[in-house]
């Protein structure tokens, strides 16, 4: 059973997706121009991309340097964040590197590791490695210093070793923070993942659309940008399932579920 | 009333004098000094001497500020003194350890873990077997009345509630000795004096040693065998009173009872005494 509140906020994001088209499709129609196809042509021309067997190779590349990329960033930060956030000395080693990196765009640092590891898949999940990493390391940071200390002490009084509070206190306390970090590095990644294929041009995602653009294929274009999105829209609403179920325990309730006799 | 000196003299009346029970815990000459910048320093605990017995309950009173969590979390393990030492069982105390429990005011539970998750932490910790670990849990749950919440989440639970839990999952790891900071101090009078009952009925059952932070002086009176009288600027201790009230003692009966009403008036005019008056609760 859903409530009458519930089914329209399960229909907003349906029903905002269908007003920006119509946007664009009046708009398009007003402004006449060869570079602006309307909503429909550029829907229409989206079965043609994913019916193409090399293009779907193209974006399934993309996905793999993404997760790749997103990945090792996420295994590597959250512990270097959470020792950082832990550790005045880990803090203090870290810190001056990590502020000379974080204003960097990171897709600028990539002609330069074009130079050193090719235009191949390594550079570019190094580069989504190097776009997600901050957050995440900045969101574990701030989450592990917030852990309450009296939480830590009870856990060394149950005779926990600090490794083990690391693990099995700080970590989870964090979670929620640490999460907030990988919602964010996950667009970061394909924001990085877009921007990589536009400087190495050679396969994925990217390269198509920005091939397309070359060749003033205009309906292709917004057909992938369309793609794109979704993609987008698409893992961050599963990973905020993902990250809802995991952190349940921290979420303020809306309706409070206090009926026990 | 006794009025003892924190090192009573062992030597007097050999021949009518119960058998002492053993030291469990020795405090000797501890001294606590913040840095608190680069100029001043400031004395939380000065030079504090105090020996607690095995299986009592003592009271740790004062006003703010005087040092009484400090003085816990140094027996804790949690802080360590600027000068002197603590003991557990003549072991020089260097860090927190499963023989001391304490109970926070600020609760520190962990939020992630269900009630049932947050008692069972500590056992599954030292090695019980799953099985006997949630069996002994829920029973503590029962105990500190709260059956039928095993699986709500901290942040489902009322300030009371939330104390319970923090009470019960540090019994569940029997540790040997209670170090609980003004654990009803956040509460209302009638939660307060609830769990009040609660502890004292669990306390009666298995005597632990229990060192207990507290504001309140009927609280002090009524829960313990010894009240530590600290004074504030420098944290000192004042004086040790010992409470020779009978147990199982009965809030209803005590409150009634004139020797209960002289400690409380007692000790309250000590305080009032000094330039303290007033900034104990
Ligand atoms: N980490 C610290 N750094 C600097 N000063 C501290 C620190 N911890 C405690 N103090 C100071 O030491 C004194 C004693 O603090 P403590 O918390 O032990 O007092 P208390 O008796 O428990 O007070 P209350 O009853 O309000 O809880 C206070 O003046 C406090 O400002
Ligand atoms: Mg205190």
């Amino acid at each position: 059973m859903m409530s009458s509140a519930g089914i329209v906020k399960r229909s907003a994001p349906v029903l905002a997706c269908i007003g920006l088209l119509a946007v664009w499709q009046v708009a398009s129609l007003a402004l006449k121009n060869d570079s602006f196809p309307t909503a429909i042509e550029a829907i229409r021309a989206i079965p043609d991309i994913l019916g193409d067997k090399e293009a779907l190779v193209n974006i399934l590349a993309s996905l793999r340097r993404m997760a790749i990329g997103f990945g090792v960033a996420v295994l590597v930060s959250i512990p270097l964040g959470l020792l950082m956030g832990r550790s005045a000395a880990v803090a203090a080693f870290f810190n001056p590197l990590l502020m000379v990196i974080y204003p960097v765009p990171k897709a600028a640092l990539m002609p330069i590791i074009m130079l050193w590891l090719g235009v191949g898949d390594i550079t570019k999940s190094l580069v989504i490695f190097l776009g997600v990493s901050l957050p995440v390391i900045y969101h574990s940071f701030e989450g592990a210093k917030a852990v309450e200390e009296k939480m830590l002490w009870s856990g060394a009084a149950m005779g926990l070793s600090p490794a083990q509070r690391l693990v099995r206190i700080v970590l989870p306390a964090a979670l929620p923070e640490i999460l907030t970090g990988c919602r964010t590095g996950l667009v970061l990644a394909l924001i990085t993942m877009i921007t990589s294929e536009m400087i190495a041009r050679q396969s994925g995602a990217g390269n198509i659309l920005f091939n397309a653009l070359d060749m003033g294929q205009y309906d292709t274009v917004f057909a992938m940008i369309i793609i794109v999105g979704a993609m987008g829209i698409g893992l961050d609403a599963i990973f905020e399932r993902v990250r809802a179920r995991l952190v349940r325990w921290s979420e303020p309730q809306f309706d409070l579920p206090l009926s026990f006799s | 009333m006794k009025v003892v000196p924190s090192r009573s003299s062992e030597w007097v009346k050999p021949v009518t004098r119960q058998e002492p029970a053993p030291a469990i815990i020795e405090i000797d000459h501890v001294s606590q000094v913040f840095q608190t910048s680069a100029r001043r320093a400031h004395v939380a605990l000065s030079d504090i001497s105090l020996t607690i017995e095995e299986r009592a309950f003592v009271s740790i009173l004062g006003p703010s500020g005087c040092g009484k969590s400090t003085l816990l979390y140094i027996v804790g393990g949690f802080v360590s003194p600027t000068s002197g030492a603590a003991k557990m069982k003549g072991n020089a105390i260097t860090g927190p350890g499963p023989d001391r429990g304490p109970v926070f005011q600020e609760f520190a539970l962990f939020p992630w873990k269900t009630v049932l998750g947050n008692v069972m932490y500590g056992p599954r910790q030292q090695g019980v077997r799953a099985t006997d670990a949630e069996a002994q849990s829920r029973t503590l749950i029962e105990m500190v009345g709260l059956k039928g919440y095993e699986n709500f989440y901290p942040k489902e639970l009322s300030g009371g509630m939330k104390q319970r839990v923090a009470l019960a999952r540090t019994l569940a790891y029997h540790p040997e000795v209670l170090l609980m900071d003004e654990p009803f101090g956040a509460l209302d009078a009638y939660t307060r004096t609830r769990l009040q009952n609660d502890l004292l009925n669990i306390w009666e059952r298995d005597r632990k040693t229990v060192l207990f932070v507290t504001h309140s002086v009927d609280e002090a009176v009524f829960l313990s065998d010894k009240v530590v009288m600290m004074s504030k600027s420098p944290g000192r201790i004042r004086q040790v009173i010992d409470i020779d009230l009978p147990r199982p003692r009965r809030r209803s009966e005590l409150l009634l009872d004139p020797r209960y009403q002289k400690y409380v008036v007692d000790i309250e005019r000590m305080f009032d005494e000094s330039d303290e008056a007033g900034s104990l609760a």
